[in-house]
């Protein structure tokens, strides 16, 4: 869901260095060194706001000494809670607290369990990631070749498939689809589990990773890897159907725009060969779009799982978000708003890096 | 020769220029937000059942002549609630999206022409509302103002107003310094005239673009709100929520309950989607 749209209105945000020192050579590792300096600020500005944002919110629900006395507590019981959480102090000192414990990883006790919400979110963690981690793989296989594929021959027949795949794919939600395969995989072809999570097989193995999946594959258990895939492939082909279209109209526009360059067309009427010019030509010079959407669906992939989790019922945390929602016990919900925002401002930031390490022209233009 | 037109006949060569522009639209998408437009309208009046009224003796029917959508697991006409939802979650969408545009546009506008410290705090401001993935601030926001049909309306205006902002402020920001804003501004004009009658409307083109896109998205996301409960309450007919309560019986092999308000969506999301990208080709001026 909401991918593609993310996809389009999302593309600015901080692009290379800013400073304008001096050129010599001398000077490179300085300038690198204040570049990283400045990303890491940036980073840590961005996610102090974001904690900022989820204290206003957490401060705006109701009052939680209220919901921790029984019914009939006299105003003195309360005021004593209040002070005990530390409810009465100024805004600012439980800003300062909220961010100390923040700091430390606390992200509060669950009012349902009664259980510390970091270390709940730990536990479901891993299969969030496997989860995440399988739909990221699919949709890259499927987007990337299929993109540029599309690109090299604009309004060719592959293109118009991957526009429509792509338009599709965006229009669908991605909730509604899981139920569609769940439909057709479980109840018609019988070919895949119902929708229980990661199912109910125990991996002999020692969990390494946590991420039921490589455990399996690592143990050499090839029975539970089987079943587990069994399990993972449709809420993954549901995850992905969601992120792959912005992956695969940035890849085949960046590669429209290369097929259009002089660079790309005096290549091959030189008479470099196709594959030549696909790999040293095309491939670097898509990369960095490319590069930069897979950040943002990284980033997305942490929250857009959701639905997708409470559809397969999948153990993560975004079903752990939901069920929490649901008895109006809101740690959780914004320990997993903040999980997810973190991330995502991180991944993009090392997107960043990276795209930068990898094009000498950033480099040079400086 | 059309000023000779629009002299003689104002209004008629006002007309014609606006179905002219009409027939360049995209025909099937057109068409389909036309039927939803008119579902919105006189949907309620007009379906063949009553959708809320239960009926225990014609539970989970299969589609057929008298149930074209088949009934659900309170013996509910599926169809009759597919339509009367279109009010429901396009009304919403529509009404949350026009609040976050109009707010966020002027906002844009007025910090693109300011400049500044205000225009550099406003963008930092966006940027650390567009890191919470969208539908998790969705949730924070609910959390945070209790759950009620007027709380979706908020949540949907705020998170399709920092795009507003965004795209509003790109357009503008190149013309602050244009001779023209220059002139308006030595003959007196207000900032807020400048801004609001002059500088807003040439971001006309792409406000219309964005509002069929962040239209289309209000409604993904007012459906999966509903689907988890949130927003709008069964037996209350809308979209997602018709979607959830239809889960269960698809184990069973009952698909219709969740399939037709799925391809309702999809199918108005879909056309909002063209729509959107027919403008921004008009924008590019390659329509």
């Amino acid at each position: 869901m909401a991918t593609s749209a993310e996809a389009e209105l999302d593309r600015d945000g901080s692009n290379g260095p800013a400073s304008a020192a001096g050129e010599s050579a001398s000077t490179t590792r300085t300038e690198v060194f204040i570049y990283l300096a400045r990303k890491l600020g940036a980073l840590l500005l961005v996610s102090l706001l974001v904690a900022t944002l989820t204290f206003v919110v957490s401060r705006a629900t109701a009052d939680p000494s209220f919901l921790m006395v029984g019914q009939d507590a006299t105003d003195e019981i309360i005021a004593a809670r209040r002070a005990e959480m530390g409810l009465d102090q100024p805004m600012y000192r439980q800003w300062a607290s909220y961010m100390a414990y923040l700091a430390r990883g606390d992200l509060g006790i669950s009012r349902r369990t009664f259980a510390p919400v970091g270390g709940e979110i730990w536990q479901r963690l891993p299969a969030t990631v496997e989860l995440a981690g399988a739909a990221l793989l699919l949709s890259l296989v499927v987007a990337i070749p299929g993109g540029v594929r599309a690109g090299l021959r604009p309004d060719g027949w592959a293109d118009r498939i991957v526009g429509s795949v792509a338009q599709l794919g965006a229009a669908i939600p991605n909730f509604w689809l899981g139920l569609m395969l769940i439909y057709f995989g479980f109840y018609w072809l019988g070919w895949f589990p119902a929708p229980t999570g990661r199912g109910l097989f125990a991996v002999e193995a020692e969990a390494v990773t946590g991420i039921v999946t490589v455990d399996a594959l690592l143990a050499r258990d090839w029975t539970a890897a089987r079943e587990s895939i069994r399990y993972l492939l449709l809420p993954a082909v549901t995850l992905a159907s969601g992120v792959m279209p912005p992956i695969l109209n940035v890849t085949r526009n960046a590669t429209v725009s290369v097929v259009n360059s002089p660079y790309y067309e005096a290549a091959l009427s030189f008479g470099v060969s196709r594959r030549t010019v696909k790999w040293r030509l095309l491939l670097p010079n898509i990369a960095a779009p490319v590069i930069n959407i897979l950040a943002i669906t990284i980033g997305f992939l942490m929250g857009g799982a959701v639905l997708v989790e409470v559809v397969f019922s999948w153990p993560g945390i975004g079903s752990y978000a939901v069920a929490a929602m649901d008895s109006s016990d809101y740690n959780p919900v914004l320990g997993v708003v903040l999980l997810a925002s973190v991330t995502y401002v991180v991944v993009y930031q090392i997107a960043d890096l990276v795209t930068f390490a990898m094009d000498p022209r950033l480099r040079i233009s400086r | 020769m059309t000023a000779d037109l629009r002299d003689a006949h104002p209004l008629r060569a006002r007309l014609a220029r606006a179905v002219v522009w009409i027939t360049r639209l995209p025909r099937i998408p057109t068409i389909m937000l036309a039927i939803t437009f008119v579902a919105i309208l006189i949907g309620p009046m007009i379906v063949p059942h009553d959708p809320l009224q239960p009926n225990p003796g014609n539970v989970l029917e299969a589609p057929s002549s008298s149930h074209w959508f088949g009934t659900n697991g309170f013996g509910m006409d599926v169809f009759s609630r597919v339509v009367t939802a279109a009010r429901t979650d396009v009304g919403v969408a529509v009404t949350g999206v026009t609040v976050g545009a109009v707010v966020g546009s002027i906002l844009g506008a007025t910090v693109a022409y300011t400049g500044g410290w205000i225009d550099a705090i406003v963008q930092k401001a966006i940027e650390v509302l567009q890191s919470f993935p969208l539908f998790l601030f969705a949730l924070a926001l609910f959390a945070a103002l209790g759950d009620n049909t007027f709380n979706l309306v908020v949540v949907i205006s705020s998170i399709s107003l920092p795009w507003y902002v965004r795209v509003v402020r790109s357009v503008i920001a190149p013309l602050r310094e244009a001779e023209w804003v220059k002139a308006l501004q030595n003959a007196g004009a207000s900032g807020p005239r400048i801004v609001i009658l002059e500088l807003l409307p040439n971001a006309t083109s792409q406000v219309l673009g964005l509002f069929a896109l962040s239209t289309a998205l209000a409604i993904q996301v007012i459906a999966a709100l509903a689907f988890i409960g949130l927003g709008v309450q069964p037996p209350f007919p809308e979209w997602g929520s018709m979607i959830n309560t239809g889960a269960p019986f698809l184990l069973q092999g009952a698909w219709w309950v969740s399939t037709f308000p799925g391809v309702a969506v999809v199918l108005v999301v879909i056309s909002l989607h063209s729509l959107s990208r027919f403008f921004d080709a008009e924008t590019r001026g390659i329509g």
